[in-house]
């Protein structure tokens, strides 16, 4: 409802940014808030110190690097993927999904860095970003590294950025004609997801991961060994898909049981394939 | 540079005015509007941003003041309700609203207005799939948005 | 002058009464220059935040507000114990044991629900006041937690030891003969159990007051958005020990309330105490986690072991059920919900033997509140449940069923089983039109055409009453002792010394546009225009234009409301002729109002008075005026409906005087994988008899179309087992946005009602019907896939998947004996 006192800080640079994150035991980074107010508000956590983001223009920006990956800042807001002429071209799922994320006023401020770093179970982005085969570029007071999505996501609310460290751009490999899908169920049109899933269909096989029912996005490997023969018909699929359910320990609460989530895992992973497999090109 | 403070001068642009405030860096900028500034338009439906009744205007966009601190508004502009009708003029859309009984309550109304202005200020003559994505994100327990939709698509028109 | 009347319902000559006049409530209201209570300040003001529980039901051990009175900013704190002290606990309306429950306005020595307040902050500002709220050192002792109704019922934890019992209130009531309509019958349809679930409106404005307290005259005044100031102050004047005349409310705009702002009385009188401990004004605004944790919920009621009497041919002639009501932690408003529903006893159906045995119970939840449809809605669904019940197991048509037991127009007036008058409407022909919107005849084809992509579709109907115009003497049906019968309303309306006409409502509107239908219907009694008629905002104690039951509740504006403000008009009206006949030197028939004019009938020009010249002769120069001529174009009128006495032996009578119709349609497609169901289609029909404006009540058909959508389909109060909330913010308890809503078709008739003033029938709450057609629609697509029988009244996915996974399970509470 209303925050504890907290100390703010809106650093030029990202270097002034981590090197403030760094000095601060109890600092957190401030990037859309769409988050981290409301958690705030709740007093769930209360850091001492937030670094608004808000300036760091680098962080903004959409482009690609040398070798074609489409780089997403980290401060890239919902609003700028669903408008974004370089994802339309190179990997127009991330544009569908962003669209379906709450509503207006939310996709104007939320961004996909803070998707991520929130490591929500039932956030849009992570399963998505671990099938697409994302990467994470991480910068430190010691330098950057870059971290793929399996190592990304490490826990709820947890992930491989490390005190003192900002998350600074996503990377993603261009679609190269292959077909992407998402599907689930959420509470009400562009509510939270109950369980859902995201599948790829490339030259290199089938990718599927599953939200919601974990700490983390989990693949469905088995699923993904299934299917590599590259028989994609729906009876395939559905076979595929049988007893995934059973490998999942989901959570329940007012919205499912664990049964329930079980089974919408299996049937989201049974559609996003199919989409996916729909939208490959030369499908 | 400045170190992390308990507080700011705000320097922003409201409603045309230019206004400097010092304010906790922990207040919402719904707060700040309302009992800073006394621009009580703008309304508080919720504690988790769920609502929109707090939807004004950052540099054009629509954005729920609850979710934002009123420091992350120094340096933008904000249009709020109060700065939508000019001179008691009241804009096409504001009298659409008032000729579609697109308002009982009207508690959900500023925060409507302010999602639907930004709507027809980008896409002139939405449709009505437009109009319920872009006021999406403001609920309202007494109109159903039967006749909210069909005063912006009105509006929208020209009608 | 206040005269007081019984109903004689003139025809008014229509004018503006009867258009879609848009509102002028309006022009403030888009401009964000409305005043809700949280808008108003005043000087050296503290902000109130409450310290709830956290646990479902436990022992107060000990409360420290030490640390949070060293805040700096912190003005002050009060604990139950300073409570109990200096209130009495609040009025009860129940019977033994229920009626020795001691509420008070803050827990004391025991919390019984989760987020029930156990102290009060009060502080500089709203961020100190709720630093200060987490300074509050409060030590529990945890205690067995009752969730359950059936649990709560067998008494092993008693919530209220000075009742004793968990049991409110309890009563059979039994019209006709059901055991023999049950030996007789052809058929005999149990139901073993239905449950319909716990939700509310959720107002977006939440609930608050900012109060003021005069050392000198020991007045509070209370700005504040409570629907309902009359019983507000029965409840908050003897517990703070003071007179009614001290209590002053004050209303201007507000947000919603769907009969959640009922109940205040508990936080208000904290304020009360704050404001005048700590001498200075005091506010408080509900967050939206504590109006899902702590202020009203509506009534939770399951139903157990149904019988159906049918004949052969479909006619049903009877039924009895056990209804088991849970009105949470405190009844406050309670039992009264366990007789308003026998204002519908029967639904729209012709059976006259009928056995409700109820029980309400206390549990470890949020207390209820009237919530919109109150007690009735509750009771059609299970009146609807039975009906496509009853088709679905004999193989009848659901259209053709209802058609067939529906009370027919022919029968209106009709009296129910209990002694209720349904007034007028046309049952029939309102589902008729409800068809036709939706295109009936295109079902089986839709349905084909769903088949083919994977989905189920259904179709269903809902029926429902809107009864309005309470008889408060049907509380005596559950305590003979109270002294509460019958129903008033106020309004005043004067002419003012510049000519202007002025009303005064004892209403409080929270949206429904009374300033503008008030004004529709003075326009047209006094010959002006609804422009030249100001509706002065909200309600005020000091307008004095209020009377016992004033409020906004229970779908009776448009009689009692409206009936109060015409009552008035037609005053002012008749002393304006009698003045303007003198003042003119003409007989009182040859004057007439019209244009703002008050003037001799085709005469002349200059025989015409315009309101202001008659204004200023009563206020400022009225010499010239006989003595025993004293007008006063001040007039105050009480609109008493008429109800004759209610039997408490036979718990009969007339409960309630007008009743709208609404008969709901949807279609549903259900995806059997995810048991997500999407609506495709819906129609509403309303009949509220004549209609002040249309545009309005079109209105409050689509917004109570949307909350009966909401509660259908995801909205849902859920417990664990330790009394936690589950669903207490709009993630969880997720209300209808606009893309959640299907396309929406109402259609409208006029039966006019023979009692009310105006012919005009209370709306508002009609919107159950929603709930029950989808439940029906939803029963209807599953029966090709198991014939599941739904018994809940909220279908979120997960419900509808349990229900193809097993529907045996739901078949198991449904059996049909058959001669």
């Amino acid at each position: 409802m209303l925050l504890r006192e907290v100390d703010y800080a809106r650093p030029a640079t990202v270097e002034e940014a981590i090197s403030l994150l760094a000095a601060h035991d109890g600092a957190r980074a401030l990037a859309g808030g769409q988050t981290l107010v409301n958690v705030m508000k709740a007093r769930a956590a209360a850091p001492d110190v937030l670094v608004d983001l808000a300036d760091l223009e680098e962080l903004r920006a959409i482009g690609f690097s040398s070798d074609g990956l489409l780089e997403i800042g980290a401060m890239v807001t919902y609003a700028q993927l669903v408008a974004s002429s370089e994802v339309e071209v190179a990997r127009p799922i991330l544009a569908e999904v962003a669209a379906t994320i709450a509503d207006v006023q939310v996709r104007n401020r939320g961004t996909v860095g803070g998707n991520v770093c929130v490591s929500d179970p039932t956030n849009h982005l992570p399963p998505l970003l671990v099938t697409l085969g994302a990467s994470f570029t991480i910068r430190g007071a010691g330098g950057e590294r870059t971290v793929p999505a399996e190592e990304f996501f490490v826990g709820v609310y947890v992930t491989a950025v490390g005190e003192g460290e900002l998350l600074t751009k996503v990377s993603v490999p261009p679609s190269a004609g292959a077909g992407d899908g998402f599907s689930g169920v959420t509470i009400g049109v562009h509510g939270t997801y109950i369980a859902n899933a995201a599948a790829t269909v490339s030259d290199d096989g089938v990718r599927v991961a599953l939200g919601c029912v974990d700490a983390v996005p989990v693949r469905a490997t088995a699923m993904e060994e299934a299917l590599a023969a590259g028989d994609l018909s729906e009876i395939a699929v559905r076979a595929a898909a049988e007893g995934l359910g059973a490998t999942l320990d989901p959570p329940a609460d007012a919205h499912g049981s664990a049964d329930y989530r079980r089974r919408v895992a299996e049937v989201s992973a049974v559609r996003a394939v199919l989409q996916a497999a729909a939208r490959r090109k030369g499908a | 540079m400045a170190g992390p403070a308990r507080s700011r001068t705000i320097s922003l642009d409201v409603n045309g005015e230019q206004i400097e405030y010092d304010v906790p860096a922990r207040r919402l900028l719904v707060h700040f509007l309302r009992d800073d500034l006394g621009l009580t338009g703008t309304h508080v439906g919720c504690d988790t941003g769920n609502c929109g009744a707090c939807t004004v205007h950052l540099n054009g966009e629509p954005v729920k003041s609850c979710m934002l601190l009123a420091v992350q508004a120094d340096g933008a502009g904000i249009t709020t309700v109060e700065g939508l009708a000019q001179d008691g003029e009241l804009t096409a859309l504001q009298q659409a609203f008032n000729a579609h009984h697109a308002l009982q309550c009207g508690y959900c109304t500023p925060g409507m207005l302010m999602s639907a202005t930004a709507l027809l200020s980008k896409n002139p003559s939405p449709s009505e799939e437009d109009v319920r994505i872009a006021i999406q994100g403001n609920i309202c327990r007494c109109t159903g948005y039967v006749n909210i939709v069909e005063a912006v698509v009105a509006a929208g028109k020209g009608t | 002058m206040t005269t007081v009347t019984d109903q004689a319902t003139t025809t008014l000559k229509k004018g503006f009464v009867g258009q879609s006049i848009p509102r002028k409530e309006d022009k403030r209201l888009v401009q964000g220059l409305g005043t809700f209570f949280d808008d108003v300040r005043r000087h050296g003001m503290g902000y109130v935040h409450f310290v709830r529980s956290p646990y479902g039901h436990a022992k107060i051990v000990s409360i420290d507000v030490s640390k949070a009175l060293e805040l700096d900013g912190v003005y002050g704190t009060i604990t139950g114990d300073e409570v109990a002290i200096q209130t009495d606990p609040f009025f009860e309306m129940s019977v033994e044991p229920g009626g020795n429950i001691k509420d008070y306005a803050l827990a004391v020595g025991r919390v019984r629900h989760m987020g029930e307040p156990v102290a009060a902050v009060c502080a500089a500002t709203r961020e100190l006041a709720r630093d200060a709220a987490d300074m509050v050192e409060v030590e529990y002792d945890a205690l067995p937690v009752l969730t359950d109704s059936e649990e709560a019922f067998k008494d092993e934890v008693v919530l209220h030891d000075d009742a004793g019992s968990n049991v409110v209130w309890s009563g059979v009531f039994d019209w006709g003969d059901v055991d023999q309509a049950l030996a007789e019958a052809d058929h005999v349809v149990k139901i073993e159990r239905l449950h319909f679930h716990r939700f509310s409106s959720t107002p977006l404005e939440c609930a608050g007051a900012l109060v003021e307290y005069d050392r000198g005259t020991g007045e509070w005044t209370l700005t504040c958005n409570h629907q309902m100031p009359g019983v507000g102050a029965i409840w908050m004047a003897p517990a703070l020990r003071v007179g009614i005349d001290k209590l002053r409310f004050v209303t201007h705009d507000i947000g919603g309330g769907f009969g959640n702002k009922i109940c205040l009385h508990p936080q208000y009188v904290v304020l009360c105490l704050m404001a005048r401990k700590l001498a200075r004004p005091v506010q408080w605004t509900e967050w939206r986690t504590d109006q899902h944790t702590a202020n009203a919920h509506g009534n939770e009621r399951t139903f157990l072991d149904v019988e159906v009497a049918v004949k052969a041919d479909g006619e049903m002639t009877g039924f009895k059920v056990r209804a088991l009501d849970d009105c949470g932690a405190f009844p406050r408003y309670e039992p009264l919900g366990c007789i308003i529903w026998a204002q519908v006893t029967p639904g729209l159906y012709a059976w006259r033997n009928i056995r409700v045995d109820f029980t309400q119970v206390c549990t470890n939840k949020s207390p209820v509140s009237p919530n919109r449809g109150y007690s009735r809605m509750q009771h059609l669904w299970l009146t609807e449940r039975i009906i496509d019940v009853v088709a679905s197991e004999l193989g009848f048509d659901p259209v053709e069923l209802r058609k067939k037991n529906y009370v027919k127009t022919e029968q209106m007036p009709y009296e129910t089983p209990n002694g209720c008058v349904y007034d007028s409407g046309d049952y029939a022909a309102a589902l008729d039109l409800a068809l036709e919107l939706i295109d009936h005849g295109s079902i089986e084809a839709r349905r084909k055409d769903a088949e083919a992509r994977g989905k189920l579709l259904g179709f269903g109907i809902g029926s429902t009453l809107d009864s309005g115009t309470n008889n408060f003497g049907q509380s005596t049906l559950l305590n003979p002792d109270l002294q509460f019968s019958g129903n008033n309303e106020a309004a005043a309306v004067k002419l003012d010394i510049f000519g202007e006409v002025v009303v005064t409502l004892g209403t409080v509107p929270q949206g429904q546009g009374h300033e503008t239908t008030a004004a529709q219907v003075v326009a047209d009694i006094l010959g002006c225009t609804p422009d030249q008629v100001n509706v002065r905002r909200g309600h005020d104690t000091w307008f004095n234009s209020h009377a016992g039951f004033s409020g906004t509740y229970a779908s009776q504006f448009a009689f009692t409301g409206l009936g109060a403000v015409k009552g008035a008009a037609e005053l002012l009206r008749d002393e304006m002729v009698k003045l303007a006949a003198f003042v003119l030197q003409a007989p009182e028939e040859a004057i007439e109002l019209a244009e703002g004019f008050a003037r001799i009938k085709d005469g002349p020009e200059e025989a015409a008075l315009p309101f202001m010249a008659l204004g200023a002769i009563v206020n400022a120069n009225n010499a010239f005026l006989p003595p025993d001529f004293n007008p006063t174009l001040n007039h105050r009128y009480v609109c008493r409906p008429y109800f004759g006495m209610v039997d408490t032996e036979k718990k009969t009578g007339q409960l309630t005087l007008t009743y709208a119709t609404q008969i709901h349609a949807a279609v549903v497609e259900v995806d059997p994988e995810t048991g997500v169901v999407d609506l495709v289609d819906y129609a509403a029909v309303d009949d509220c008899g004549v209609r002040i404006n249309p545009q309005i009540v079109e209105g409050q058909v689509h917004g109570a179309t949307a909350h009966a959508i909401g509660a259908a389909l995801s909205e849902e109060f859920v417990y664990d087992e330790e009394g936690t909330l589950l669903t207490s913010n709009f993630y969880d308890y997720h209300v209808p946005h606009a893309l959640d809503m299907p396309p929406l078709k109402t259609g409208a008739m006029e039966s006019p009602s023979p009692v009310a003033p105006l012919g005009a029938k209370g709306m508002g709450e009609g919107g159950g019907g929603g709930i029950h057609c989808i439940c029906a629609a939803i029963q209807d697509a599953l029966a090709s896939a198991g014939k599941a029988i739904v018994y809940d009244s909220c279908n979120p996915p997960h419900r509808v998947w349990s229900m193809l996974q097993d529907p045996e399970a739901t078949r198991a509470n449904v059996s049909v004996t058959s001669r």
